[in-house]
């Protein structure tokens, strides 16, 4: 197998699904944001969206804080510092295949 | 394919699609155009102008940290419930950098100072190194989100600093008509921002309002 084609067999595969992509990609510009905007920006139903947020949080990629604005519920989701690492690490190996390409 | 890139900047850009930045800043603008405008009308030498003069940076500073209020609170209550709530990263800046422009802020200022008292006809070129400034910040944030209503104040505060200069107004009326003129172009595209994202974001039903919790 060649080289950049090995390169991209190893991308992280939990940031490659693109509906986590998007995702952390939001989380990577944003310090935090709550679930609505998740929401709205990704055009996820409530259901993917916690799903997909389930599996971010498991790989230690996403933390999630729930809290109350006044009497409202918020979920408040930031990128971790490993995620935060594991997306910089994504991008730039996808953006090398991309040139190479 | 998921454009990553484009994925960032829309990110960016959403905190400026409800106009309430422009707003804001307006607001600070016209309120330092006014100051500067009282100030000016004030008979000279006065212990009352002194004052004011005197006074001028910790306005600014006091109108910075008010807008800055007055735009969470505004974005808690209108923005938060509608499209959601994110904050931003706030880029480090090492004290060396911050040293830096301060340091490079207070010598242009002090330059420019010294110009003036040796040829005083250089207030003229006030309003237009103002609006050029201005100009300068709002093509900025135009570039790094995306946002073009900047382009169009950009060059439109480009334009009242030069047309001030070119019509001869110039000194500390024509800095204070400058951030008038500014600052009402701000709060002008900041509404007609506010009334197009109300009318595409209106306030969801209390029930919409459990999303946070779906999990």
């Amino acid at each position: 197998m060649p080289a950049d084609l090995r390169s991209l067999a190893d991308i992280d595969r939990l940031i490659h699904e693109p509906a986590r992509l998007a995702l952390t990609a939001i989380l990577s510009v944003a310090e935090s944001a709550d679930f609505l905007y998740l929401q709205r920006e990704t055009g996820l139903t409530k259901g993917n969206l916690s799903s997909h947020l389930a599996k971010l949080e498991e790989a230690g990629y996403v933390a999630i804080e729930k809290t109350y604005r006044g009497r409202i519920p918020l979920t408040l989701v930031r990128l971790t510092d490993a995620g935060a690492a594991a997306y910089k690490a994504y991008r730039a190996r996808f953006k090398k295949f991309l040139e190479k390409a | 394919m998921v454009d990553i890139e484009k994925i960032e900047k829309r990110t960016v850009q959403s905190f400026y699609d409800d106009g309430l930045f422009e707003i804001a800043l307006g607001f600070v603008f016209v309120l330092l155009g006014g100051y500067l405008f009282v100030s000016t009308a004030l008979p000279k030498g006065s212990a009352l102008a002194g004052i004011m003069g005197f006074a001028l940076i910790g306005v600014f500073f006091l109108a910075v940290f008010l807008v800055n209020r007055i735009l969470r609170l505004l974005k808690r209550r209108i923005t938060y419930p509608r499209t959601g709530y994110v904050a931003f990263k706030k880029k480090p800046v090492s004290p060396r950098k911050r040293l830096r422009v301060g340091l490079f802020g207070g010598f242009m200022g002090a330059l420019f100072a010294i110009l003036l008292g040796l040829a005083p006809s250089l207030g003229n070129l006030l309003p237009a190194l103002n609006g050029f400034l201005f100009a300068m910040i709002a093509f900025k944030i135009a570039n790094r989100a995306g946002v073009a209503r900047f382009f169009m104040l950009a060059s439109l505060s480009a334009v009242i600093g030069f047309g001030l200069t070119a019509a001869g107004i110039g000194g500390a009326r024509g800095i204070s008509l400058t951030y008038g003129l500014i600052g009402g172009s701000l709060i002008l595209s900041g509404l007609t921002a506010l009334v197009a994202y109300l009318r595409r974001n209106p306030r969801p039903a209390p029930d919409g309002l459990e999303g946070p919790d779906a999990r």
